[in-house]
């Protein structure tokens, strides 16, 4: 909630009393109260438009009459509203009638047929024989892109693509052209739609005007089957609707009901387009032994055969900790706790992680500190009620499109106020009165958001007694900041005085504050100080400062989060418990053993370097691509190379799959059941909506089977009874699992242990000769590195990887759009297609990752940080 | 769509005359706030500076006031006094209001087309004149009406209009 809170109205409809928030709309206030009114243009998540004029009410106010449209009427105190009285239904009934002149009927081949509200309306109102004569509009369809089909026969006006377009998605695609009688939806001079192709007004379109065409199937979506699901992509955690039909999934959509999921109905290009994969032709649908080079076909008992007596003989040979395991962030919580049940209690082997642990361990540690300084951070439904969002180093419409989307509807319905602070001049079109844009320079994310603690504590913006006295080490901390003068953090950051302190005026001010950090965060050499900086500025406001402040540790991809809550980390145990004597006896015991004893090396910290070393013998990777996503190629591929024996578990060949010695077929999350945990800690069920392809399995059944087969079987069987393990050893996930909610799970315990995070001081990057350019990646818009480069839709609209170069730049080295340019590391050169435009900072280059055809990861070569490059216009 | 900002066009081609971007920055830079409230006012005085809606000023307007290309030409394409085509140099405007279609503008419409193969909104291939309509000029006694650029021309002949046309060729 906000922190300025709404009155609460009193009033009546239908003679029955209700509440609801002042100056929400009746018709909001009626279907949240259980009543339903005639209407097609309203949205709750959009501003009011009044354009069809179907939802006319009477309201009685201090006893004076008034017929109004209920969209756009605010609910005041002690008014009485009537829906449906004989006057309200003739002129409901006349507006609906006349859209039903030029509205086609075609409804047997219409995608909204069955969910449609003019369906709705009009048998609501029973009107079957209308009064005036039909006269349709005969337009083709436009298909001038190759997602989104407009089909404007269908159209009624109502507005909603176009403003979903603008208010929540900042885009402004689409808008009316020759307004009047020819009026119709559609881009700038009839040009192919350019967008970010989020889909949302497919989503809001009430009669079908605008049409999915990944879709496989035309018409009557109600008859589909539809599976309720949790997106597969990124970690913001949208609950998407799975659509098939004869066992094909033939699309994805959002559903807007109230309440369900976090994500309002929203969904981004990658969740509502790319669903290529789930049954695409290349998936892998049998497991493949790699004999003298070549893969060959094995069946699922010789495979799971093999790798026991494998795993088991390096255990014997090199002991437990000779064997590792690098599980997905894109697994289920149910599978990511077996993982770890395996190799800790069936090999005795500490030795599981994950990609993010190996690269960023300290971003557990961050979000442990958090809750040792009493920072819970609210459910991210919530995000739209916040008075300041701190967008700090992500390009929220690249990273988490769907976050973007609350944070504007805050925008509009709360006055949310913005502060973007991110290295690159990403674009971020909101509505926002008070929007700060901190271009900063890159790799000083440590010194500003420090300079923005020593602006608060200097004009003393909280306050200070307040923090003093609620975290012990806060005179330590404060000395630590000395070194930001005005003009020390004016140097380093390359902003000015004015718009820092507007900032930390901004975030410091009486507020609900939502901290959104983008994995951006991770590129940077001091990457831990950085996020530690962030964290002492939240602790500052939280505990100086009046309001909240949520702050949520950088995630990457579906389930990023639940892989640590499930312990597939050598740090620590299931549910963040260290690993000692007590909390292994505890977890012995829910597992039916004796005793758990685990190896005491420490591998998998740095598991690569491990494999090289020869102290890794054997490792299991599931569902991973290290050599593609992990931000050092060239050690993981001298690692795969070196490491004896290799078990790939995963639904694509890949370059990492290749390099296997026995691959398993996985399912995709359309295939199998369980939960995922978001970024924001909401555990969402994902379900089955789909069989299989070929005989690929779910990593629950295979590692079920591997601990049978290594002879130390599982004591739970089914996925209800592992839930059940998990909601035992992990309390905090006590209750998660039952019902359609998305509830977020709670610390046991916060604010045990306040602190100030000191760390190292901040060190400016250092220049490399002849390499005078930093190199930026992070996730595309359309691509996120797991599978999306599967999904055809996806491929056609993002088009080919390309160099993103500042004018600056590209004028000093003659460079335009569209030529090809080398991009050059001491490790690594390829070739791209320049864009060349004013979102990069001078100095850098920016390359989306996650394109096969051309891994950015190739060219770091053991440093950290940005990486040196050079660029020069290629021949 | 990546996030890049609204292009600004990277380069002109050598052989075009370059873009002259002073007089839509001079525009802009005039404005109380950089607010789209300001569209329409500011379109009439880009199209009074250019006589026309240039592509590559429009392109500056978006990026300086935010406004997508889709609402840009939405609002344009909802006023026919914006033009995002350059018109001839001396704009027709023919009366069709109730007199002056009585008293025959028909007849200089097609006319004009007969001539110089024009119709409503085009322009013709020297570029000289563009036709237009309009709904009254509020002084039907003068019907039919026709106005040449500025130049007014009440109870006109309908068959003369080739010769009063006529005379503005010869001034080229």
């Amino acid at each position: 909630m906000s922190i300025v809170a709404k009155k609460i109205c009193n009033f009546k409809i239908n003679d029955q009393e209700v509440t609801a928030p002042e100056g929400m709309p009746i018709l909001d206030a009626a279907q949240r109260n259980g009543f339903s009114i005639t209407n097609l243009c309203f949205n709750r998540k959009l501003k009011p438009f009044a354009a069809c004029r179907t939802c006319m009410v009477e309201v009685k106010d201090d006893g004076k009459k008034e017929l109004v449209y209920s969209c756009t009427h605010p609910v005041s105190e002690g008014i009485e509203v009537q829906i449906n009285t004989q006057e309200t239904d003739r002129y409901n009934n006349a507006c609906l009638e006349l859209l039903l002149v030029e509205h086609p009927l075609d409804c047997p081949i219409c995608d909204k047929s069955g969910i449609c509200p003019l369906q709705d309306n009009t048998e609501a109102m029973g009107i079957y024989d209308g009064r005036f004569e039909i006269k349709r509009r005969n337009e083709p369809s436009i298909k001038t892109n190759p997602i989104i089909e407009f089909y404007l026969n269908r159209c009624i006006m109502c507005g909603m693509c176009v403003r979903v377009c603008d208010e929540t998605q900042g885009v402004q695609a689409l808008d009316f052209h020759r307004r009047g009688y020819g009026v119709v939806i559609g881009t700038a001079n009839e040009e192919p739609l350019d967008c970010e192709f989020c889909g949302q007004c497919i989503t809001v379109c009430p009669t079908g005007a605008l049409n999915d065409l990944t879709s496989q199937a035309r018409g009557l979506a109600a008859l589909f089957k539809n599976t309720y699901s949790t997106c597969n992509y990124c970690s913001w955690g949208c609950t998407v609707k799975l659509e098939t039909k004869s066992g094909q999934l033939i699309r994805i959509e959002a559903d807007e009901t109230l309440g369900l999921g976090i994500n309002d109905g929203n969904l981004c290009a990658k969740g509502r387009f790319g669903h290529g994969f789930v049954q695409s032709e290349k998936r892998l649908k049998v497991p493949m032994a790699n004999v003298g080079g070549s893969f060959q076909e094995i069946t699922w008992s010789e495979a799971i055969q093999t790798i026991a007596e494998r795993l088991q003989s390096t255990v014997n040979r090199n002991g437990p900790a000779g064997v590792a395991g690098i599980a997905s962030e894109k697994m289920t919580n149910e599978e990511a706790y077996l993982f770890q049940k395996l190799f800790r209690k069936s090999l005795g082997s500490n030795q599981v992680t994950n990609l993010q642990n190996i690269r960023a361990p300290y971003v557990n540690e961050f979000m442990q500190k958090c809750f040792d300084n009493g920072i819970e951070s609210k459910p991210v439904t919530e995000l739209e009620n916040s008075d300041v969002v701190l967008i700090f180093n992500s390009d929220l419409p690249s990273e988490y499109p769907v976050g973007g989307n609350s944070v504007r509807k805050g925008v509009i319905f709360t006055g949310t106020d913005i502060i973007l602070a991110n290295p690159r001049k990403v674009i971020f079109k909101s509505e926002a009165q008070n929007q700060i844009e901190l271009t900063f320079s890159v790799g000083s994310d440590m010194a500003l958001a420090n300079s923005l603690s020593k602006i608060i504590i200097d004009k003393k913006l909280v306050d200070l007694n307040k923090a003093q006295k609620a975290v012990p080490n806060y005179g330590d901390w404060v000395k630590s900041l000395d070194s930001y003068s005005s003009d020390q953090a004016q140097r380093l950051t390359g902003l000015s005085d004015d718009q820092l302190t507007k900032a930390a005026e901004c975030f410091a001010k009486p507020a609900d504050r939502y901290v959104l950090v983008g994995n951006d965060i991770l590129e940077n050499a001091q990457g831990e100080s950085a996020l530690n900086a962030l964290l002492n500025l939240c602790i500052l406001v939280h505990s100086g400062g009046e309001g909240s402040v949520s702050v949520y540790p950088p995630r990457e991809h579906c389930n990023s989060q639940g892989v640590n809550d499930m312990g597939v980390t050598p740090q620590y145990l299931p549910g963040y418990k260290k690993i000692d004597k007590n909390s292994s006896a505890a977890l012995a015991k829910a597992w039916g053993i004796e005793k758990l004893d685990l190896d005491q090396a420490n591998h998998a910290e740095s598991l690569f370097e491990n494999c090289i070393s020869g102290d890794i013998k054997a490792l299991f990777i599931s569902g991973e691509d290290p050599l593609t996503s992990y931000y050092k190629g060239s050690l993981v591929k001298d690692a795969l190379k070196t490491v004896p024996f290799l078990i790939v578990q995963d639904s694509f060949m890949s370059p990492t799959a290749e390099m296997a010695d026995i691959i398993l077929p996985s399912c995709s999350f359309a295939e199998k059941d369980g939960t995922f945990t978001n970024m924001t800690r909401h555990i969402q069920p994902i379900r089955e909506a789909v069989l299989p392809e070929g005989s690929a399995r779910p990593e629950f059944d295979v590692l079920q089977e591997l601990a049978e087969a290594l002879g130390k079987p599982f004591n739970a069987g089914s996925i209800e009874e592992v839930q059940k393990e998990i909601e035992d050893v992990v309390p905090e996930y006590k209750g998660a699992f039952k019902g359609k909610g998305s509830p977020q799970w709670k610390p046991s315990q916060t604010g045990s242990n306040p602190g100030f995070a000191i760390s190292e001081d901040y060190k400016e990057p250092k220049e490399q000769k002849g390499f005078p350019f930093r190199l930026i990646t992070n996730n595309h818009m359309f691509h996120i590195g797991n599978y999306t480069q599967h999904c055809d839709a996806l491929n056609t609209v993002s088009g080919e990887q390309s160099v993103q170069i500042n004018r600056k730049d590209a004028q000093t080295q003659k460079i335009a759009t569209g030529d090809k340019v080398k991009v050059e590391s001491k490790n690594h050169s390829t070739v791209l297609t320049a864009e060349v435009n004013g979102v990069s900072a001078p100095g850098t280059v920016y390359i989306a990752k996650n394109w096969v055809e051309h891994s950015i990861n190739l060219f770091r070569n053991g440093e950290e940080g940005y990486v040196p490059v050079k660029i020069s216009k290629a021949e | 769509m990546t996030t890049t900002e609204t292009e600004v066009k990277e380069e002109t081609p050598p052989e075009e005359e370059e873009f002259d971007y002073s007089k839509v920055e001079e525009i802009i830079d005039s404005l109380p706030q950089k607010s789209r409230r300001h569209l329409i006012p500011v379109l009439q005085r880009i199209q009074g500076a250019y006589r026309f809606l240039p592509e590559e000023a429009l392109e500056v307007l978006m990026e300086e006031l935010r406004i997508s290309r889709a609402e840009i030409y939405g609002v344009i394409s909802f006023y026919p006094g914006l033009m995002i085509t350059e018109p001839g140099k001396y704009i027709l405007k023919v009366c069709i209001g109730t007199a002056c279609f009585v008293k025959g503008c028909e007849i200089i419409c097609n006319k004009v087309n007969e001539k110089y193969h024009i119709k409503v909104g085009e322009t013709d291939e020297n570029k000289l004149f563009t036709l237009q309509t309009a709904s009254c000029m509020g002084n039907c006694g003068a019907a039919p009406i026709l106005v040449v650029g500025d130049d007014f021309y009440g109870n006109l002949d309908p068959e003369e209009t080739l010769s009063t046309l006529g005379s503005y060729e010869d001034k080229e």
